[in-house]
């Protein structure tokens, strides 16, 4: 048996994130238990009508969360138990909620920080109504292989090294949420275990006492002791004593106080918990708990340390006296386990899982991002620069010094042309459209294509075509006419031979003025040479130079595009950042610039 | 519980309509000096000069001066401000209005487990000290209010007869409205006068315990809390407190002054075990410590960093329960780094560290303390098999 929470205990949760992570923590416990999760709904106003998910076993469940507490229990009238998570400044509302609901028997507070005037109307109100408030600043409360409400317990290995999926016979009540594990472990390992743990926070006035518990636990057949873990402050603990000392009681009592270093600290400086605030040697101290508590006939040692042993003789006596039969321990094979996440699994060796996607360029998964295996620290320290690192992702090789000039100067040369090319007027549409940024520079990059700064990819591909396979310019010219269409990166809209394109003519100088090998770029400038004598502005434009360049360097085809779609967006960014900070408003064409060649306006036939 | 000053405390009672002297309280001689010439009763009463901060003994301290005209207390103000008294400076005095009186009383409000306590004495000052017997309790429900029978037969019950009875009835109902309704924790007004020119009660003293909890629900407490300290904090304190307040958990921090055995357990409760268990084994605490609630490591470093530092320490308590969430191997981490850095600047030598703890990831926390060893670390590590407190037994054996 137990006290307080059992096997009929059902839950509703208040609060928000909170109290979620208490949910989860309690599904952990039914699942050790084998039994299905305890709590069956949230109240949270601002999550009204949504679900909370909730991890159990290797599946997960659908908890509801409603708007009050007394929608929570029409829709799942076995609740009879509620935790509250909800913060100080409305704790007291909530709690009330609670135990003014018929269904609803015990009300366990785990919020911190609630008025002592609070407090003790809630206790007050629950009393009244013949109902168990418990808390504020409560742990929670277990009952072993029954019942867990909050995160009382702690992580699952420590339930199971705890035994907390069988009950023992050592009853648990203390102020301290932080030591409850510690008691808990003290018990399973120096005598059978626990019935039940009851955290009922540090305040100075819990909702409910020692003594009202302590007289549950007389009641309970399956406890034989008690172990009480105090702190100085308040008068509970001279109370328990006196509940213990006024009559002969079926259980046995053990207990430690905190508080005796108060003794011997400089007058006036306190520590501990709010509760743990009161005088030196009077009432509340550490000294006069002890003592009544030792005079009472309680068990009290020294120190923590010593609880230990204490409970061990008590539990010896137990098993001597035949009250108390030893449980045998569950081999490791046998004790209760929780599926392991597959991430667990991974790294126990115990499962193989097939990848999904992979990646040959990047990894981030440690403390900074690696490209093609190079810490991108180490490479801004060694003075490379952003064309390296395209060099990297792109080609998977480190570009030499030089290369890496080129592409610079290419990234530059190709940066922005202005507003009214097809990229740079769709960002600009839409920035005045109000689109954010990504969209609005997607919107100009969606232009980039054959017709506009598209044909770098097409132009080295033929390019190359060529010079792999030797062809003279008139071979590729006549293969071109016959295959494929016009030769892609040559001829322009507005410049031609006596109206050259500036950028052209400076890449190709600069690269020239290398002295490296560029048997496209000559390829493509011979195949101008023949274009151009028949229509002037069949020249070499500036994506079959920077084609012609690139695939010298060594990139890949595939990846020629992507220095005009990355160096352009250098622009869009640019055009939409302009508009922005100018508040451009809506635009749209006007009329005059269209040529409205569609019918004029007729009458709509009826509807066959 | 958050003591207030005597200044905001005398304006919460006002504000419930128990009489007060008139009073300022100020920070300087030229602010006093301003005031006297717009407040009339500056002129003409006697006054009162008190220490406005949290010390014990003014009165010994030479930090009450009574019956001065204004130009003593200009000079009694002139002289407190800037003293300094242990580690705490006078920074503001509080000059009041004497208040000629022959009887003097005393009226309390207590909060307890079941409500409320109305305490009232028909005597006052010391004399309450020495005849507690003659206080007299009417213990109140919470959220109940006394009734005005409830608290004249208290004043009667307490020696008060005839029409001073109903006085100190309507005294002690002020108050207890002021306690409820301020969400006090200790009221205590000692002494309560009888004003000799008109017979009304008026409160000379006011001790305000408030309960800061409560602090959402009155936007009026503008006033800042007292130290309950007894001292005022030191530097490494307050930079402990700096990073409590900007941290999920928390980390705290106390030092004591001789101490040999320095203390970085995890947990409010858990560290006052430790704490008694160092004192019962005839240790000397160099201080208070505990981290709890999963901090962050760096913050765990800072309070390491703190611990080392006390001058004169023997052994380091490393101590904790076993944890219900907070990351062991996180807040070791802090530990560490924090040892490492100590190390490297020449501190701890001869200190032997003492580990103990349990809780997630405990093992790989744990062993990550071993490892100091090879270090060159004086550092002993224990699991959760040896019980909590045993690691001071261990440290402090002769």
């Amino acid at each position: 048996m137990s006290i307080l929470a059992n096997k009929d205990t059902h839950v509703v949760i208040q609060g928000g994130a909170a109290g979620l992570n208490a949910a989860r923590r309690m599904a952990e416990f039914c699942y050790m238990i084998k039994r299905p999760l305890n709590v069956d709904a949230f109240v949270y106003p601002p999550d009204a009508g949504k679900t909370n998910e909730v991890p159990y076993g290797s599946g997960l469940l659908t908890i509801p969360v409603y708007k009050s507490v007394g929608e929570a229990t029409a829709h799942h009238p076995q609740i009879n138990t509620s935790l509250v998570y909800i913060g100080a400044d409305r704790a007291c509302a909530a709690g009330m909620e609670a135990l003014n609901d018929s269904k609803i028997q015990l009300v366990s507070m785990i919020t911190e920080g609630v008025p002592e005037k609070d407090a003790k109307l809630l206790a007050r109100h629950a009393i009244k109504l013949g109902k168990t408030f418990n808390g504020p600043s409560s742990i929670g409360i277990i009952s072993a292989g029954a019942c867990r409400l909050g995160v009382i317990g702690g992580a699952f290995d420590n339930l199971v090294s705890c035994k907390l999926y069988r009950e023992g016979s050592f009853g648990v009540i203390t102020k301290s949420g932080g030591l409850s594990n510690e008691i808990i472990w003290i018990c399973s390992q120096f005598a059978d275990g626990i019935t039940t743990a009851i955290g009922i926070g540090g305040d100075a006035f819990p909702g409910t006492d020692y003594v009202s518990y302590l007289e549950k636990f007389e009641q309970d057949p399956q406890t034989k002791a008690v172990v009480i873990v105090g702190e100085m402050g308040g008068d509970l603990e001279e109370r328990a004593a006196e509940w213990y000392g006024a009559k002969k009681r079926r259980i046995k009592l053990l207990a430690v106080v905190s508080g005796f270093c108060q003794e011997s600290l400089p007058k006036g400086m306190k520590f501990g918990h709010a509760g743990a605030k009161e005088g030196l040697k009077g009432e509340g101290s550490a000294r006069s708990k002890s003592d009544a508590l030792k005079k009472s006939g309680a068990t009290v040692p020294d120190t923590f340390g010593a609880l230990g042993p204490a409970i061990k003789a008590t539990y010896e006596e137990f098993v001597k006296s035949g009250q108390v039969v030893p449980i045998p321990d569950l081999s490791p094979a046998d004790q209760p386990k929780l599926p392991k996440t597959v991430d667990e699994a991974m790294k126990a060796g115990e499962v193989t899982v097939a990848p999904l996607i992979r990646t040959t360029i990047s990894d981030d998964r440690g403390d900074e991002p690696l490209y093609d295996g190079y810490p991108a620290s180490e490479l801004i320290n060694k003075g490379y620069e952003i064309p390296h690192v395209i060099g990297l992702l792109w080609d998977k090789r480190l570009v030499s010094k030089r290369e890496a000039e080129i592409i610079k100067r290419i990234m530059m040369l190709s940066a922005d042309h202005g507003p009214c090319v097809s990229g740079a007027l769709g960002t600009i549409v839409a920035a005045c459209a109000g689109i954010g940024m990504s969209q609005s520079v997607a919107a100009g990059l969606i232009m980039i294509g054959p017709r506009f700064g598209g044909a770098v990819t097409d132009a080295g591909r033929w390019f190359k075509y060529a010079v792999d396979n030797k062809m003279s310019v008139d071979e590729f010219l006549g293969y071109m006419k016959k295959n494929v269409g016009p030769v892609p990166g040559i001829g322009h809209r507005v410049k031609s031979l006596r109206n050259p394109d500036k950028r052209v003519k400076e890449l190709v100088g600069y690269v020239k003025s290398l002295g490296i090998k560029t048997a496209h770029l000559d390829f493509a400038l011979e195949v101008e040479k023949v274009t151009a004598a028949k229509k002037d502005n069949l020249i070499l434009n500036v994506d079959g130079t920077m084609a012609a360049v690139l695939v010298d360097i060594g990139f890949p085809v595939e990846s020629l595009n992507g220095f005009f779609i990355l160096s352009r967006t250098i622009g869009l960014i640019g055009h939409w950042v302009d508009q922005k900070r100018q508040e451009s408003r809506l635009i749209r064409l006007f009329d005059y610039l269209v040529n409205y060649a569609a019918p004029k306006r007729r009458e709509v036939p009826p509807l066959k | 519980m958050a003591k207030v000053l005597e200044g905001p405390g005398m304006g919460l009672m006002k504000k419930w309509g128990i009489l007060v002297p008139n009073y300022v309280v100020v920070t300087s001689v030229d602010e006093l000096t301003k005031l006297s010439q717009v407040n009339e009763w500056m002129k003409k009463a006697k006054l009162v000069v008190k220490a406005h901060e949290a010390l014990g003994s003014r009165f010994k301290l030479g930090l009450v001066k009574v019956g001065l005209d204004l130009n003593g207390a200009v000079a009694a103000a002139k002289e407190m401000l800037g003293r300094q008294v242990g580690s705490i400076t006078v920074s503001q005095v509080i000059v009041s209005e004497m208040i000629t009186h022959k009887e003097e009383y005393y009226v309390a409000v207590k909060s307890t487990r079941e409500g409320t306590d109305v305490l009232v004495a028909n005597c006052g000052g010391i004399e309450v000290e020495s005849n507690w017997d003659r206080v007299k309790k009417l213990p109140v429900e919470v959220g109940a209010k006394p009734s005005n029978d409830a608290l004249e037969k208290l004043a009667k019950d307490a020696g008060f007869t005839g029409g001073l009875a109903q006085k100190v009835a309507d005294f002690a109902g002020k108050m207890f409205a002021c306690f409820d309704n301020e969400d006090a924790q200790y009221l205590e007004v000692n002494p309560v006068v009888a004003r000799e020119s008109d017979g009304e009660l008026v409160a000379l003293d006011a001790v305000t315990l408030l309960d800061a909890d409560a602090k959402f629900r009155h936007p009026d407490w503008n006033f800042p809390f007292a130290a309950e300290f007894g001292r005022a904090y030191s530097k490494n304190e307050l930079e402990v407190m700096g990073v409590d307040s900007k941290i999920k958990g928390s980390v705290k921090f106390i030092e004591i002054p001789g101490g040999d055995t320095a203390m970085l357990p995890a947990g409010g409760g858990a560290s006052v075990y430790y704490s008694d268990a160092v004192v019962a084994r005839g240790g000397k605490l160099a201080n208070y410590a505990e981290y709890s609630g999963d901090p962050p490591d760096w913050a765990v470093e800072v309070l390491t960093d703190k611990v080392c530092s006390l001058p004169g320490i023997k052994n380091i308590i490393v101590g904790g329960a076993i944890a219900n969430f907070t990351d062991v191997k996180k807040t070791f981490g802090g530990i560490i780094n924090g040892f490492r850095k100590a190390k490297g600047e020449g501190k701890l030598k001869g200190v032997k560290i003492w580990v103990r703890r349990g809780g997630p990831r405990e093992k790989e926390g744990l062993d990550a303390m071993r490892a100091l060893r090879d270090e060159g670390f004086d550092i002993h590590v224990f699991d959760r098999h040896t019980p909590l407190t045993d690691i001071v037994d261990k440290a402090l054996q002769k």
